[in-house]
């Protein structure tokens, strides 16, 4: 009885672990300053997209009700108006929103109950009017990101497609010359276990595949002979702790295109807490990136990014940890001994880098997506809505 | 400032341990064979050494609110399952066989206020189809006759936990049924029992089933393990401590977050199996790399009472629960999920009510109506949260009554989640201890 009294203690006494608390990410240097803020509380707040005084935010899973809505603000103004909304038949998340680069179309991937993309005319910005929904058995069950962008002058969707049960998580490329019939020119599984986001750019597809970190693919741009419907691998690199989310590669204003941004995504609860750090590959090399950097933030993990490349001003969204403005410019892979992991690469934090965060003095937020416009910082709060932001001074 | 430290991939370390789980499967296992008089103790009839029963069970259920502020009630034909017992040269070679038909019956789901797993939320999801089947080579020595050492292999229980809720008083789950059992996977288990001491490590596959068809991935055999210490001081108690590591158990292509498992228990029931009790505590962590994210605990405790053709039974349990984006059904979530995230967690404390009257009971029939009534608080863990329960469910407090009656045929209502020589009999010609009513 008492050996048995001990074992059970024994046990009890050894597991009572607790994470009802986190760590508050710290204050940066400086603000962000606050503009504006439009709220949306009947649903969370996913992805913003905004083209001149138009913003587009999507909205995440089950709220009040479930997050089948694109939502359209004016801002114009300090603060964002809302508009109207799209609702979004058959889909409870919409996770990505992206106009086309000449502002005609709008497309938003939708997950859950059927994966598929939905393809706006926006002859009125204000009134996007429906042309078409892709979705096919590729699709299914979910169009986790969808990146629209030009390659030798035809556009492209890229779609992420979330993994299924025993169906591993695929990349699908789709031609949208003709929006109202989209074709399928490219399709390939990859990830392990999720691809979870593209960057697109001067002809290199850079594919974020979580703990295969990331890959560069020739498709059209790379001098390897490979095309959209035929990427060709360059190179890949698995960033420290995996979990590759998201991906920016930065072109500095002097034309330099050394680094690219990688965004882990680490564990979070929604509202509460995040964890993910920004790695800095270095590209300059296309067959054989690196890792050389990186930014922490305790408390907090990074997700989507912006990136002022005239300035050389990182903004990315942190979640719990708002959004934070990041000194890029020069080498980031030089820096003194005290600066650097014990793996040798550079903490841009140790560095001083970080230049501000916002928006100031708002508990709690949860920011998704962040972009810089006109001279704003507009990001996306899941739990708030959209906030509009000045840039770093 | 940051520490690094080069710690060895996991995934790539695995080949290495497994050799090393399976020599020492392989050794009990030999020592099990070796030791047996080989076939020399035949039961005396083949019909004396095959159990066959069967049994399911109707009941409706009213949960209110079940979501939205609104109401449900729906009927099932729960835990339809046919099942087996094969031991014709006393415990040299034993099988044990359960088929479970609620892949037909219970597609939807059982409305289950609280409960989660394998892609369904509020709703018990229904299990496999081949639910266990193991078999078993067991030697006993020593003059107490329970000494002895068995190895199992087949489709079944890993050595963790406790016993599986289907084989406990109550016909709804409680909800920490994946906090607190690992069932349903290919298992190699080797046990060694000395006294009252009963050890056992075992190694399965880390993959949960994501339908009724499917089966364990074969390429994740045996990346998980667990083992289970029992300690039996007298025959009406135990004491149960069991550890387990189980890989990415949401994501059958692995990748996914992992779990440490934890769970400690004390279960008393007397010698006329007309009462029994459990007391458990269980504990899950999940680990992206080798950095824990969240933890989910448990407590419940649990009693049964029989008197007569009359008996009764009360739950109470507190339990965590990670709460995941739901999709347009709002009873099912993304498998595998999106990423290594959670909407939130909340805390459930459940106390649930059982009365039931034997109509029939004989050696081969039992037939039992039944009421269950259950009252569950629900609350956020963390603030702010992804998931508030109250604005979900409408009500912080949901109540659930369930009317119904059991229909079983020659079931010998085992203990379920143990094998060989892991299954606690007190000593020599007992058999397995069981409670006549309970299920």
């Amino acid at each position: 009885m008492i050996r048995g009294l001990v074992l059970l203690s024994a046990m009890v006494a050894l597991a009572c672990g607790s994470d009802k608390t986190v760590t508050q990410p710290p204050n940066a240097p400086g603000s962000l300053a606050t503009i504006g803020e439009g709220i949306v509380n009947e649903r969370y707040t996913g992805e913003v997209n905004v083209r001149g005084n138009v913003a587009y935010t999507t909205t995440w899973g089950p709220r009040d009700t479930f997050g089948n809505a694109v939502k359209i603000w004016d801002v114009s103004g300090n603060t964002p108006q809302l508009v109207d909304s799209l609702i979004v038949p058959f889909a409870s998340t919409l996770g990505d929103v992206q106009v086309t680069d000449d502002g005609l179309l709008l497309v938003v991937a939708t997950e859950r109950s059927g994966g598929s993309i939905m393809i706006y005319s926006l002859s009125n910005p204000s009134k996007p009017q429906l042309i078409t929904r892709y979705t096919t058995a590729l699709t299914d069950p979910g169009v986790h990101t969808a990146e629209v962008q030009r390659v030798n002058g035809k556009l492209y969707a890229f779609l992420c497609i979330d993994p299924a049960n025993g169906i591993p998580a695929r990349l699908v490329i789709v031609d949208l010359s003709n929006p109202a019939a989209p074709q399928q020119v490219f399709t390939a599984a990859m990830g392990s276990p999720f691809v979870h986001d593209v960057y697109v750019r001067d002809g290199i597809l850079i594919t974020a595949l979580w703990d295969d970190g990331i890959t560069l693919w020739d498709i059209g741009g790379g001098g390897h002979g490979g095309s959209v419907s035929n990427p060709v691998q360059l190179g890949n690199v698995v960033t420290v702790d995996g979990e590759a989310h998201n991906v920016w590669w930065f072109h500095n204003a002097n034309g330099e295109k050394k680094y690219a941004f990688v965004g882990e995504e680490g564990p979070g609860s929604i509202g509460f807490s995040a964890r993910g750090d920004i790695h800095v590959v270095d590209v300059s090399n296309l067959s054989a990136p690196h890792e050389v950097a990186f930014y922490h933030l305790d408390g907090a993990g990074t997700h989507n990014f912006s990136v002022d490349e005239t300035r050389g001003i990182l903004y990315a969204a942190y979640y719990n940890g708002g959004v934070r403005a990041i000194d890029v410019r020069g080498d980031l892979s030089a820096c003194s001994a005290s600066e650097k992991s014990l793996d040798g690469r550079c903490d841009l934090r140790m560095m001083g880098r970080e230049l501000a965060s916002g928006p100031a003095g708002v508990s709690p937020v949860y920011i998704w997506g962040v972009q810089l416009v006109g001279g704003f910082v507009y990001a996306s709060d899941m739990l708030n809505g959209i906030w509009k932001l000045g840039q770093v001074p | 400032m940051r520490t690094y430290i080069d710690i060895p991939d996991g995934r790539r370390a695995r080949p290495r341990r497994i050799v090393t789980r399976l020599r020492l499967l392989a050794l009990v296992t030999a020592a099990s064979l070796c030791a047996h008089d080989a076939f020399g103790q035949t039961r005396s009839s083949l019909f004396d050494a095959i159990d066959v029963g069967a049994q399911a069970i109707g009941v409706v259920t009213h949960v209110s609110p079940a979501v939205n502020s609104r109401d449900m009630t729906e009927g099932y034909l729960s835990q339809p399952v046919i099942m087996a017992h094969i031991d014709p040269w006393n415990e040299l070679f034993t099988l044990k066989a359960m088929l479970d038909f609620e892949g037909a019956t219970l597609e939807r789901g059982e409305l289950n206020p609280g409960i989660y797993g394998e892609g369904y939320i509020d709703r018990r999801h229904p299990h496999t189809y081949l639910h266990e089947l193991v078999v078993s080579s067991a030697k006993r020595f020593g003059a107490d006759g329970v000494s002895g050492v068995s190895a199992t292999l087949g489709k079944g229980f890993a050595p963790f936990g406790t016993d599986d809720p289907m084989s406990r008083p109550f016909e709804k789950y409680p909800i920490n049924h994946h906090l607190s059992q690992i069932l349903e996977r290919v298992v190699a288990i080797g046990a060694l029992r000395a006294g009252g001491w009963i050890f056992e490590l075992g190694a399965f596959n880390g993959d949960e089933p994501t339908s009724p068809g499917d089966t364990p991935n074969r390429d994740r055999y045996w990346d998980s393990w667990s083992g289970r210490v029992t300690f039996v001081p007298w025959p009406q108690g135990e004491f149960q401590a069991s550890y387990a590591r189980v890989e990415s158990p949401e994501n059958p292509d692995g990748g996914g977050a992992d779990q440490r498992k934890k769970s400690a228990s004390v279960r008393f029931e007397d010698v006329q199996h007309t009462g029994y009790a459990l007391f458990e505590w269980s504990s899950t962590s999940q680990y992206s790399g080798g950095t824990k994210s969240f933890t989910f605990n448990s407590f419940l405790a649990e009693t049964w009472a029989k008197y007569d053709r009359i008996s009764g039974a009360l739950r109470i349990e507190r339990t965590e629960r990670p709460d995941e984006e739901r999709t347009t059904d709002v009873f099912r979530t993304a498998v595998p999920p999106t990423d290594v995230s959670i909407a939130g967690r909340s805390l459930w404390t459940i106390v649930t009510l059982r009365a039931a009257a034997s109509l029939l009971n004989t050696r081969s029939i039992i037939l039992e109506p039944f009421v269950e009534v259950a009252r569950a608080r629900v609350s956020p863990t963390f603030q702010p949260t992804g998931f508030d329960p109250t604005q979900f469910y409408g009500s912080s407090r949901i109540w659930s009554v369930s009317i119904g009656a059991k229909l079983a045929f020659n079931m010998a209502h085992m203990r379920m989640g143990r094998y060989g020589v892991a299954v606690p009999r007190r000593s020599a010609g007992m058999g397995d201890m069981h409670m006549e009513g309970m299920e």
